[in-house]
């Protein structure tokens, strides 16, 4: 499995250069109380993730990677450690940034809003590796940047709706309960959801001829 | 004698092609040609083999084992090489070398280095800057890296010239020198198998059409040139097909000493492996 993962990586080194960059530009506009981009960078590190399934299906890897030992099983689970070990580290440099942004601006650290902020796009970018991997295994990559487009404007459409025929301020007013409780809740969801998805990702490719 | 790799039955159906009983063994410490036309279902027995296609039926036992329940167990003590280039261009021989230390039990880093030397490939250079043949050596050297004790490659010549060729039939037969290995190796260059393979099973529109020791097709078969009249004196049974051409009839038998004995025909050349394709697949019975 490590082999997978060092591969993976191998493939997608080139991009670090770009990640670097980005954490530079960032800390350089918060210094200056510009935008907040921190929420790019996790984002950034699935989209670069994503491009290695491009590499892999144009240079026929997948075929291969099921002549070698447990080549079906590990190499799914490969995309989805580096993927989050990718999306935890990013992270967590943004948020050490954060922190000598806040402090070196105002003197104190705002913790609780950076890492607000940086659990909610941590949960963002899951949902989308949580979606977009499994139809990348079924469909492949060009097919899956469609299918997700498909899937988020169904979303927006479904929500829309949803807004428009359900009363939401009453639900939300009835969930406030759960406040307290809301980071644990999205961490367990989180779990399950990557969980689940993994396992979905792990059927399609057992069955998947080349 | 031991069989290494042993395929019964094997049919795979699919919308324009069909895998139709294949049924071979390959015994330990063998070489075996699997020759066969161009879509003739080399690659898809391979493929197979590999558990790449899974939905076939039939048994495919590699070191006395289930290849499909004992999958993980296998893969560890089999080298391959697939028809197209499979390793990411923009990866380096160093970065192949990283992985395959972390997914083979018994991968060696310095024969793979030491290949990477005898092959003349530099690495720390990307893939994507190597010759067709420098990245198939770089797949024969990764195929062989972890000793396996059996190689799987399908068409590892193809494409290349005629030195690469026959540097890489040189590469294969060295390593049986050195190592305890068996070898399925398909190719339709058959004259790259004639010296090196002891085993030739020939494929033909999903059907094994023979399978047998390397020596006694090449010293039974023949070809008996002649002509009309001769031809239609020759018995059905004495012959398996042939073809009629300009100025005579080549007729392809399967046993040159008893058919001189038979017949008194003059000339009974002897066949060579691209023979017996062309007259298996363009003769008539």
């Amino acid at each position: 499995m490590i082999g997978f993962i060092k591969k993976d990586l191998a493939m997608i080194k080139s991009n670090f250069k770009l990640i670097g960059i980005l954490i530079v530009v960032y800390a350089v506009m918060g210094l200056f109380d510009k935008m907040d981009i921190s929420f790019i960078l996790p984002f950034m590190s699935v989209m670069i993730m994503i491009s290695s399934f491009s590499y892999d299906e144009y240079n026929k890897w997948d075929a291969y990677s099921i002549s070698l030992p447990n080549g079906r099983k590990n190499s799914v689970k490969s995309k989805y450690i580096t993927t989050i070990l990718m999306i935890l580290l990013v992270s967590i440099i943004t948020v050490i940034i954060s922190f000598l942004i806040s402090y070196i601006n105002t003197k104190t650290i705002n913790y609780e809003q950076i890492l607000v902020t940086m659990f909610g796009t941590v949960f963002g970018t899951l949902l989308v590796l949580t979606f977009m991997y499994p139809i990348i295994y079924k469909f492949g990559v060009e097919k899956a940047r469609i299918g997700i487009f498909l899937l988020v404007f169904g979303i927006v459409i479904i929500g829309s709706l949803l807004v428009n025929y359900i009363n939401l301020s009453n639900i939300l007013k009835s969930l406030v309960f759960l406040e307290d409780y809301l980071i644990i809740i999205l961490i367990i969801l989180t779990i399950i959801m990557v969980y689940v998805s993994y396992k979905i990702s792990k059927k399609i490719f057992s069955k998947k001829e080349f | 004698m031991e069989n290494i790799l042993e395929v019964k039955n094997l049919c795979k159906k699919y919308n324009d092609f069909e895998l139709r009983n294949i049924t071979f063994n390959l015994p330990k410490g063998m070489i075996m040609g699997f020759i066969g036309e161009n879509g003739a279902g080399k690659t898809t027995t391979i493929k197979a083999i590999l558990d790449i296609i899974k939905s076939y039926s039939g048994e495919i036992k590699i070191f006395g084992l289930d290849n499909r329940k004992e999958d993980k167990i296998i893969k560890e003590d089999i080298g391959v090489v697939l028809d197209d280039m499979f390793f990411p261009e923009i990866l380096t021989p160093v970065d192949i070398n990283n992985t395959m230390k972390g997914i083979y039990k018994n991968w060696d880093t310095k024969m793979f280095f030491d290949y990477l030397k005898e092959f003349s490939l530099l690495q720390n250079k990307q893939i994507k800057t190597f010759s067709k043949g420098m990245r198939k050596k770089l797949e024969i050297a990764t195929a062989l890296s972890h000793h396996p004790k059996l190689l799987i490659l399908d068409e590892p010549t193809s494409g290349l010239d005629p030195v690469a060729r026959a540097e890489i039939i040189e590469i294969f037969q060295s390593v049986l020198e050195k190592e305890e290995c068996s070898i399925l190796l398909s190719s339709h260059i058959t004259t790259d198998l004639e010296h090196i393979a002891d085993y030739i099973t020939f494929i033909n529109n999903g059907e094994i059409v023979l399978s047998k020791p390397t020596n006694e097709l090449l010293d039974k078969y023949g070809i008996v040139k002649c002509t009309e009249k001769e031809f239609l004196d020759i018995n059905r049974k004495d012959y398996i097909k042939y073809i009629k051409t300009k100025y005579e009839y080549e007729v392809l038998i399967e046993n040159k000493q008893v058919f001189k004995a038979k017949y008194n025909i003059a000339v009974i050349d002897k066949i060579t492996l691209d023979d017996l394709m062309v007259l298996m697949i363009k003769g008539a019975e």
